[in-house]
């Protein structure tokens, strides 16, 4: 004690570094909270997607940076995350300084297999403490640790600690402050352990056979089993949940659960989201005059405001039940359940999760990749999440499916037509999904099988510290990272819509949209259906409402937007779409569900809400009206809405999922890739789509 | 010789060897699949792939293809 306060004294100026290092679910992350609480410094280490955490406290007037590096098995480079993990170790990675101290987390309930990264890093030379987590669990199970024993066999002072109930905490720091002034012993007898196994074996199988030697002869006498019956009711547990039956219907029940809470439960907190910014939003406009500062706060930035916001429910409660399942040890029996599943497509059972929950929406989704450790499999899986079809392109196909989709049946009387082609995109998504994931393990990330080597972590009770600061992290991250960014592509997008604006070309547009619709009216037949609707449009003009809704379109048509539509018509033409489909697909890019509302403005109904029935059916009714410029023919037709709606299963239109791919991989190469070989496939379906549709319909 | 992968459901072996010298071989090592260790097949996953394994006092999954690296004393 007294050299640890000499120690502190001596160093108040710069504070100590220390690393915090251990097996993945250990406790580690709980045990970082406990010392450091929010970490300072979240983010990606140079070059890599494995995270860098670092938080900072102050004991004994000592301030102590503290690193916690991913959970590694050994120290061997093998994976970016061991390669961060011996780089930060030996003082190589740049912007971190030499650790001053090493905290070894070790799983007491586990020690036999923990105790093999430890006897590398005790190799290191470093200053090294290990602190004994999990010591309740151990408790329960009757599992005994002589830790003075252990200290001494280790050559490191050791330290019990229950991480949720800060017991442990202050003498392991104690020990920290200490630990600088003496370097710890080398382990005795590796070597002489590894010329005492015969050559017969490859080199690596040696290293690890002389550890695991030392390991045994350095736990012989400190562990001692009391409870051997809560070994086998893990076991019991384990064999009822991966039972062929009983074990896939638990399953596929916790993913319903899982799934429907993401998509049912989040929605009336987005509800109450969304009437929260429809209200600033309403008061802003009572508060602002009108013009082009209201119209970019209200327009721009409130609107990207909102559209940040929004995803949090679903964010937050995706964290929630991952926390929870990797706190109480199932998420990795369901990777271990679904793996046969995936590894055929070349992803793993780790996929499963990101996958489904971005059905609900692909950017909970990518974030939950952040559970699989393995690279390339993360990467993998974070390329193609955003091909399942999330819960903004619903409202599309149900409008779409509704308006041109004859509601027939189709052999069963019950199989109705429309919502056998809404499956059928559901289906496209996903199959779609597998044939670019097998594409690409076959082309880009060839390489060797990667291991599914896994461990099935003990069934403990989840930490509610734990789970609440995993729900916090993502959302604060999502919040912090992307967000701004989100909100600086609905700003470019509203300048965009706006831009230029020119009144006497507006009014132009207007009367030559009054005269076309006239000219039209004349041509007709008295029994013409569409008379009805001409009229009812031509009256609308005459309406102050109708008038300013007609101005809106005819600006948003004179817009770069209206003017970037007309550029794109000779590439949206072959998959049978005109110049307005175009502009409404080019607008969704901040986001799918803003197609309707912006066609909803191109055809001058003004921002109407497409979520409403009243908006809808005032939509669909203009959609079916609509002819192609200077012609008799409908644009509308079931090619073109099947085409529509392929393009949109299969599109990158989300600005915020690819902002979240470029901040979750740290590189914005593979937003630019997801988003060219999404469009080139949504281009591509819709084509096929229409050619073939217009061939056979 | 046999490998771990034909060990039936439930039945415990003795690891004599892992073969190959790349990461995944490492990893298995590692992992405390080492030569002299005994090890329970405990289940297999219900599409008959991964395996669920006991050993050294803890619970580890790998599928069955690295399961065949791994050589049983008989």
């Amino acid at each position: 004690m007294n050299t640890s306060h000499a120690a502190g004294v001596q160093n108040q100026k710069t504070p100590l570094t220390v690393v915090l290092l251990g097996n993945p679910n250990t406790g580690k992350s709980t045990l970082f909270t406990a010392l450091a609480g929010i970490p300072t410094r979240v983010g990606n280490y140079p070059g890599v997607t494995v995270e860098e955490k670092i938080g900072q406290f102050n004991h004994q007037g000592q301030v102590i940076q503290l690193i916690d590096l991913p959970g590694t098995y050994s120290l061997s480079p093998k994976s970016p995350d061991e390669i961060v993990a011996v780089n930060v170790l030996c003082g190589k990675m740049p912007g971190v300084p030499v650790p001053d101290c090493v905290v070894v987390v070790a799983d007491a309930t586990n020690l036999e297999r923990n105790l093999y990264l430890s006897s590398q890093i005790l190799e290191l030379g470093l200053p090294t403490v290990v602190a004994l987590s999990l010591c309740d669990v151990a408790d329960e199970k009757g599992i005994a640790i002589d830790v003075p024993l252990l200290a001494a066999r280790l050559g490191c002072p050791v330290v019990r600690v229950v991480a949720p109930q800060r017991e442990g905490i202050g003498t392991l720091c104690d020990c920290v402050l200490a630990a600088p002034a003496r370097l710890p012993a080398k382990p005795s007898g590796l070597n002489a352990d590894l010329a005492a196994i015969s050559a017969g074996h490859s080199q690596p199988a040696r290293e690890a056979m002389a550890r695991y030697a030392w390991i045994e002869r350095t736990l012989d006498g400190v562990v001692r089993k009391t409870g051997a019956a809560t070994e086998s009711f893990d076991a019991h547990i384990d064999a009822f949940l991966t039972h062929r039956i009983w074990g896939t219907l638990i399953f596929v029940a916790t993913m319903l659960l899982v799934f429907t809470s993401i998509f049912w439960l989040a929605t009336p907190l987005m509800d109450l989201i969304a009437a929260g910014m429809d209200a600033v939003t309403l008061l802003a406009e009572s508060i602002l005059p009108a013009g082009a500062l209201s119209s970019l706060l209200i327009n721009g930035v409130l609107a990207g405001v909102g559209g940040v916001v929004i995803f949090i429910p679903q964010i937050a409660m995706l964290f929630f039940f991952v926390a929870l399942l990797e706190g109480c040890g199932y998420l990795s029996r369901a990777a271990f359940l679904m793996d046969r599943l995936l590894v055929g497509v070349g992803l793993s059972g780790k996929s499963f999760i990101p996958l489904l929950s971005s059905f609900a929406c692909a950017i909970p989704g990518i974030m939950a990749a952040r559970t699989i450790e393995n690279p390339r499999d993360r990467l993998l899986t974070i390329l193609v999440a955003p091909l399942m079809s999330c819960s903004a392109r619903l409202p599309v196909y149900l409008l779409l499916c509704g308006a041109f989709v004859p509601n027939v049946s189709v052999g069963l009387p019950w199989l109705r037509l429309p919502a056998l082609v809404l499956t059928a995109m559901y289906a496209v998504g996903v199959i779609v999904a597998a044939l670019v994931s097998l594409f690409l393990t076959r082309t880009v990330f060839r390489g060797p099988p990667q291991p599914f080597v896994m461990e099935l972590p003990s069934w403990r009770w989840p930490r509610a510290v734990v789970v609440a600061e995993r729900v916090r992290e993502a959302s604060v991250s999502f919040l912090k990272n992307a967000g701004t960014l989100i909100v600086a592509v609905s700003i470019v997008v509203w300048a965009l819509v706006s831009y230029p604006h020119n009144e006497q070309a507006i009014e132009k547009e207007v009367t030559v949209v009054r005269e076309g619709l006239q000219s039209r009216l004349a041509t007709l037949a008295a029994s013409d259906p569409d008379r009805g609707t001409i009229n009812a449009e031509l009256a609308a003009l005459e309406t102050v409402d109708g008038l300013e809704a007609a101005r809106l379109g005819a600006a948003q048509r004179q817009s770069f937007l209206g003017y970037a539509g007309r550029c794109i018509e000779p590439i949206v033409r072959p998959l049978g779409w005109d110049w307005r489909i175009g502009c409404a697909v080019l607008a969704s890019f901040p986001a799918r569900e803003v197609v309707l509302g912006t066609l909803g403005v191109i055809y001058n109904l003004g921002p109407i809400d497409t979520g409403a029935e009243e908006g809808s059916t005032a939509l669909v009714r203009r959609l079916r009206a609509a002819r192609w410029d200077g012609t008799d023919r409908k644009v509308y037709t079931l090619p073109v809405a099947l085409s529509i709606m392929v393009f949109f299963a299969l599109c990158a239109q989300c600005a915020s999922t690819l902002v979240v791919i470029g901040k979750e991989t740290g590189s914005w190469l593979w937003p630019v890739v997801a988003f060219l070989y999404m469009t080139a496939l949504a281009w591509l379906g819709a084509f096929a789509t229409y050619q073939i549709g217009t061939a056979f319909l | 010789m046999l490998a771990l992968h034909e060990v039936a459901i439930g039945a415990s072996a003795r690891v004599s060897d892992v073969t190959g010298c790349d990461s995944t071989s490492l990893r298995l090592l590692e992992m405390g699949l080492t030569p002299g260790v005994s090890v329970r097949v405990v289940g297999a996953a219900p599409l008959g792939d991964p395996l669920e394994l006991e050993l050294r006092g803890y619970r580890l999954s790998i599928r069955r293809n690295e399961a065949a690296r791994v050589a049983i004393a008989e």
